[in-house]
């Protein structure tokens, strides 16, 4: 009878092993490890695998013996139970065997990990700051720096009851906005730090993942053995969007690199997308929103400035950049000097507001309650007094970023206008970048 | 003559209803108010599942916010780490040790009940935060700050509970090492001991020695959150690092508490159906010991990507591989006792066997974590969600249910139905493998944990995690519906129920009446005990 049932039992297990592979075999997504494109994540592709291989001799050792104890040694076979109990030199061989065998594991890893933490001799360095929920990229040594959020498609299709499908939307939860951009084959240094909460910066093709933490910035290595897009995400848990600031880096051969790099230092703010640099393209590079300014959509009137710096064709030569680049505090200083109409703030204002601020204050102003995120429609704040309002933007407060850090003045002004005059709110203030530099100088004083 | 039996009859004495449950101090009505609750919270922390997986059927987002998300991830492992594992193993404790070592009851009942007592408020509290404006903690189990930090009107609250909860704890491992210590038989010295006994012991000192740490560590933050302080707040000369380093300095302790007891019920289970002593008794003591140690120089293997020095990433690397041997010490143990046995398949011994394969894959996963520089591929993605559900959920969870397969006669004095129970272990050891199984999958593919939605190539694998994870749940139905007509009736079971047992537990009638041993057990039925039968 239990002879039978046990049969039973273990026909039903194997049957449902089998399926269980067959079907797992038939996925799109691979099952392993990434081998990935570094050679640290070669090296990691390999430890993994030796250690799994080890834990699968071992097992078969293990499991083996008590699955011949289960076939063989049944009461219902009619075995009879021996009342052996002990053994010191049984015990004292399976305390060293396993311990040898995890000195075998240990020195390999030791190695790769000597290997992995060794950031000297860097051929450039970025610095990767974490944000509740996008990534900064600053390249230190040439000056500039953007931010890289969730693509907009994706965003849209990711909100609940959304009715678009995540199957429609090409790299659904994998494309931003405005990828990190690196050379191949140098070793390019990575400081990691967070402005707010800590997040962690992960990409498997390169085997690294380092967390992102506030105060503190630490240091990972990579060097890309051939070009492409590779796509990584957050990993560890920073609210409500941990699940929507993934990460994705263009690898360029050392001389498009180099191409990008100038293009950037031109385009002043602007991102620029790598790829419409590459020689065999033709017409002009395609210019991406500014994205120190950090919105969508470009406005035409922002894009005419960035055209004319830029030739009209490909490729681009140094010293026509380098004139045009020398330039960039002049376009500051314009930006602060900007006035706003009602109507272009207003314009300007929504744009920055459903990218920034909707994801906790919601599309139509009423806040988040089950987050503790106050409704600007009918507001204290944007029906109250300027200034509070101005200096909790910049500044923040709770879970509230300090957006000072993040957008500059004219943008500033733009979506504090927009939150006054928006949603049933009507105090009619139009808010100037002037405003908001003289609140800056003011905390500066104090 | 006539005192002692009037005095005998008032001390078996208590009151009926609510009231007796309330006023307990009865080691066996305590147990059954722990295995209850813990019962309860089981399905309480698992709907918190079923919702994460049914949110993760299907990309995009269907069911709920990705902040309630987040709050079912941090509830499902409040709740089943302190509701639903570790008051189990108490409540088995509580059970079991007095009848185990000979004694009476328990050496403080009246702080049992008030260990227990304390629980059920504990987590009124915490669940009471997801219906506060701002809702429940969302930060995570692990409650990192500065995340943490964001908590609304649920963080002093969550604090408060998680300092009951300790209090509790605590009270409870005070009870259970001075009732080892002190109530033993006459003739029971320490390596007499059955292991469920001496697992608890250990496991005891565990809980003394870091539920308070973790009260600091989240005091700490509730200083840094309402007082002005800055233990974790960089800006004010703080580190958000060293929360971390405190949480798992609890933390890890905290994982061997949720297991040794489990290594305990196995080393039970095995010999009784094998028919056959324990292989190596003296060894698993010293293995459990070595645990316990280990336990607390490895807590930043839990944390190696935050970015330290190289030779703190080697000790901790290194010191973590050692746990292997002493856990290997174990398993070798429990096959050498099956080895050449008469072996038979109850429940009980099923749920053990499925937990010796089931806990070593789970600690090959654990080796491969080890690994720093494998563990920056594996951190944070769902191969360590794996990973620690093999060893909660098919170690501890299964230790658990195969502990109240393997006593529910002597607790109820009824046979439970063996047919409705194989069927309970099968649904639930099948179940659970479609569930964890293919997250070692989806985590080495690059899935990370504590995501409300997940790109599209991801879909397949989760769909098949969250129908094993549907299924695992409704086969829980059954095991409370085989518990509750145990309780009810059945036939009757013997003092020995099981013809392979060994242990003072078995020579009390089943049911045992209500003070275990009045009087200690004589000499011979301690010496006869399979572990010193030489």
């Amino acid at each position: 009878m239990v002879l039978r049932n046990f049969k039973i039992a273990l026909r039903a297990a194997a049957a449902a092993t089998l399926t269980l592979i067959y079907s797992i075999s038939a996925f799109a997504v691979d099952l392993n490890m990434p081998v990935g494109v570094t050679p640290i994540s070669h090296d990691v592709y390999g430890l993994h695998m030796y250690a799994f291989w080890v834990c699968v001799g071992i097992g078969i050792v293990v499991f083996g013996l008590m699955l011949i104890s289960i076939i063989w040694h049944r009461k219902a076979a009619g075995h009879q139970a021996a009342q052996f109990h002990e053994s010191t030199l049984l015990e004292v061989i399976w305390t060293i065997i396993p311990f040898i065998i995890l000195i075998a594991l240990a020195i390999p890893a030791a190695k790769v990990l000597i290997r992995m933490t060794n950031t000297s001799d860097p051929d450039m360095s970025v610095m990767i700051e974490g944000y509740q929920w996008k990534w900064q990229y600053d390249y230190l040594q040439d000056g500039f720096s953007y931010f890289s959020m969730l693509a907009a498609d994706s965003n849209a299709a990711s909100q609940l009851d959304s009715k678009i499908s995540p199957d429609s939307v090409p790299n659904y939860l994998r494309d931003v906005d405005h990828p990190m951009v690196v050379p191949t084959g140098k070793k390019i240094r990575l400081l990691i730090t967070a402005n707010d909460v800590i997040h962690s910066w992960y990409v498997p093709d390169f085997a690294e993942k380092v967390d992102a933490i506030p105060g503190f910035v630490n240091e990972g290595w990579i060097e890309i053995d051939k070009p492409g897009t590779y796509r990584g995400a957050c990993t560890e848990l920073c609210g409500r969007g941990h699940g929507f600031m993934p990460i994705v880096v263009v690898a360029e051969s050392w001389s498009d690199y180099q191409k990008w790099v100038t293009a950037m230092k031109a385009g002043n703010g602007a991102f620029i997308d790598p790829t419409t640099l590459q020689p065999e393209q033709t017409g002009s590079p395609v210019v991406f929103a500014p994205a120190l300014l950090n919105f969508n959509a470009p406005s035409p009137a922002q894009l005419e400035p960035i055209a004319a710096v830029l030739p009209a064709a490909a490729p681009i030569t140094k010293p026509e950049v380098a004139a045009t680049a020398a330039k960039p505090a002049t376009k500051q200083a314009a930006v602060t000097e900007k006035t706003w109409t009602m109507t272009t703030a207003m314009a300007r204002g929504k744009q920055m507001f459903d990218t920034n601020c909707a994801a906790c204050h919601m599309a139509d102003g009423n806040g988040n309650p089950t987050m503790g995120v106050p409704a600007i429609a009918g507001g204290p704040i944007p029906n109250g007094p300027l200034a509070a309002h101005i200096s909790l933007v910049l500044h923040g407060k709770g879970i509230m970023p300090a957006w000072g850090n993040v957008l500059n003045d004219a943008d500033l002004a733009a979506v504090i206008t927009y939150e006054r005059n928006a949603f049933g709110n009507h105090k009619g203030d139009v808010v100037q970048p002037a405003q908001i530099k003289a609140a800056r100088r003011a905390v500066k004083r104090n | 003559m006539h005192n002692t039996a009037v005095a005998h009859e008032h001390y078996a004495e208590h009151p009926s209803g609510i009231w007796r449950w309330i006023t307990t101090t009865n080691h066996k009505d305590i147990g059954t108010l722990y295995l209850c609750f813990s019962l309860l919270m089981f399905f309480v922390g698992g709907t918190f599942a079923m919702l994460i997986r049914a949110e993760l059927f299907n990309p995009g987002m269907q069911l709920m916010d990705p902040l309630f998300f987040n709050e079912m991830t941090t509830l499902h492992g409040l709740v089943m780490i302190f509701g639903a594992i570790m008051p189990a193993f108490v409540g088995l404790a509580n059970w079991m040790i007095p009848m185990m070592v000979g004694a009476p009851d328990m050496a403080l009942p009246r702080m049992n009940n008030w260990s227990f007592w304390i629980l059920p408020f504990a987590f009124i509290l915490l669940l009471s935060t997801m219906f506060m404006p701002g809702g429940g903690p969302a930060g995570g189990w692990t409650m990192y700050p500065p995340l943490m930090l964001q908590t609304g009107l649920a963080f002093p609250f969550t604090i408060f509970a998680i300092h009951l909860m300790g209090i509790s704890s605590v009270m409870g491992g005070i009870n259970i090492i001075a009732t080892i210590l002190n109530l033993r038989a006459p003739g029971m010295s320490l390596m007499k001991m059955p292991l469920f006994v001496w697992s608890w012991l250990i496991t005891a000192y565990l809980l003394i020695a870091v539920m308070p740490v973790l009260a600091g560590a989240v005091t700490m933050m509730l200083m840094d959150k309402y007082f002005g302080t800055s233990f974790f707040n960089a800006a004010g000369g703080g580190d958000p690092v060293l929360f971390q380093h405190v949480f798992w300095f609890f933390g890890h302790p905290e994982v061997y508490i949720m297991i040794l007891p489990a290594f305990g019920i196995i080393s039970e289970i095995i010999p009784t159906f094998s028919r056959k002593p324990l292989f190596g008794y003296t060894s698993m003591v010293y293995a459990i010991a070595s645990i316990a140690f280990l336990s607390f120089i490895v807590w930043a293997h839990h944390m190696f990507t935050v970015g330290m020095p190289l030779a703190a990433d080697l000790f901790f690397m290194f010191s973590t591989m050692l746990i292997a041997v002493p856990t290997g010490v174990k398993v070798f143990n429990w096959v050498a006792t099956m080895w050449r046995g008469a072996l038979s398949f109850e429940t009980p011994m099923l749920f053990a066997i499925a937990f010796v394969f089931l806990f070593t894959i789970g600690g090959f996963s654990g080796v491969m974590l080890a690994l720093v520089p494998a563990d920056w591929q594996y951190h944070q993605t769902y191969f360590v969600v794996a990973h620690f559900h093999y060893v909660l959920v098919t170690g501890a969870a299964f230790a658990i249910m195969g502990a109240v397969y393997y006593w529910l006669p002597k607790w109820t004095g009824h046979m439970y139905n063996e047919k409705l129970a194989k069927w309970h272990f099968w649904l639930t050891a099948i179940s659970a493998n479609v569930l964890y199984f293919p997250m070692h999958f989806l985590g080495l593919a690059g899935m990370p944990r504590r995501i409300p939605d997940y790109p599209v190539q991801f879909t397949d694998l989760n769909q098949i995690v969250s129908i094993g994870g549907f299924a695992f749940g409704l086969a829980q139905l059954l095991f409370v519906y085989v518990i509750f007509q145990c309780v009810r009736g059945g036939k009757k079971a013997e003092a020995k129920v099981w013809e392979g047992a060994h242990g003072l537990e078995w020579t009390l009638p089943s049911p045992p009446p209500y003070h275990s041993f009045t009087e200690p057990p004589a000499a011979n039925l301690i010496w006869a005990h399979p572990y010193q039968n030489d």
